[in-house]
């Protein structure tokens, strides 16, 4: 039997149609301003992995990264009742990630960029070529984190957001054409940076063939 | 390196998983900020009064001081007597006072 479409069916009403993500998230944002914290915990679950990814992308370490999230979710509860839906709650929840993220750096500078053995040295049985690709890549994802802040944030919240220009734009609040601008100039900063890059450059120790 | 190459590399998606206990420690941490008692709000109705009253207080002694006429100079004879001697003095003192008032006001405005 075919599931019926609500576009299809005007006798559906709204109450029985199924909950989009924003709905979710409205409904959990309503009880945890009610007074009802267990709302809070549907958030965090269905908004945890995002989180965390963007702040190991701002830090590259595991550990740094969970404290960062875990202060995201602090100041997103405390401020829960300051929503006003103007803009999509997962647009909202990023922008108070991007500026935590952002404050966390600039109170204790640049992170320790240490290597993580299990994610950059796992021996694959002779792919010392695979190897050197992903040290190359992990090089690059670290030199993100040199180029001045508005490039960085730029690059970091684009490539996180899939490349949707406009989604970006609006958790960096700033205008599609800056962003666009940044972005050029971020890249181009980041290629020359790159351009001779040698795994050893980034500190990483090469195997031994 | 090519920008291909490089958009290439930024596109990866990274394979992290939060930790088992993560929600947990989230939703402690969360349900710890709720019991704390709301931070205090600046005392505006209480700022505004001590204004008001400051205000009042200074016009009716410039008001008392400018009656009583021959009384000022004797109260301020002293002192420009010494701004006479030391001028320094006068700026010094008005700077350290201006400085230490300004000192405050960050701690009166984020006080917890």
């Amino acid at each position: 039997m075919q599931p019926v479409r609500p576009a299809l069916c005007p006798m559906l009403r709204a109450k029985e149609r199924p909950m989009g993500k924003e709905d979710q998230d409205a409904d959990c944002v309503a009880r945890v301003v009610a007074g009802d914290i267990s709302g809070f915990e549907a958030i965090v679950q269905r908004w945890q992995h995002r989180v965390l990814i963007l702040a190991w992308r701002f830090c590259r370490d595991r550990a740094t990264a969970e404290d960062m999230a875990q202060e995201v979710f602090l100041k997103v509860f405390r401020s829960l009742a300051l929503f006003r839906g103007d803009s999509a709650f997962s647009t909202w929840l990023m922008s108070i990630a991007l500026n935590t993220f952002r404050s966390r750096l600039r109170a204790e500078g640049q992170p320790l960029l240490s290597l993580d053995p299990d994610r950059l040295l796992a021996p694959t049985p002779g792919a010392l070529r695979g190897l050197e690709e992903r040290q190359r890549a992990e090089a690059v994802r670290r030199a993100v984190l040199t180029l001045p802040k508005r490039y960085r944030d730029a690059i970091l919240v684009y490539y996180f957001e899939e490349k949707d220009l406009a989604e970006s734009a609006r958790i960096l609040a700033v205008a599609e054409g800056t962003l666009k601008a940044q972005l050029h100039r971020g890249r181009e900063l980041l290629r020359r940076r790159c351009a001779n890059l040698d795994p050893l450059a980034a500190g990483v120790i090469k195997e031994e063939p | 390196m090519t920008p291909d190459d490089l958009d290439g590399i930024l596109s990866t998606a990274d394979n992290l998983e939060p930790s088992s206990d993560f929600v947990m420690s989230v939703m402690a941490a969360v349900r710890l900020a709720d019991a704390e008692p709301p931070a205090l709000t600046f005392p505006w109705l209480r700022f505004a009064a001590g204004l008001t009253a400051s205000g009042v207080m200074a016009a009716a002694g410039t008001i008392l001081l400018l009656r009583s006429g021959t009384a000022l100079t004797t109260v301020t004879a002293p002192l420009a007597q010494l701004a006479a001697v030391v001028p320094e003095l006068g700026y010094a003192t008005a700077a350290v006072l201006l400085s230490l008032g300004l000192a405050s006001v960050p701690r009166l405005l984020f006080r917890d």
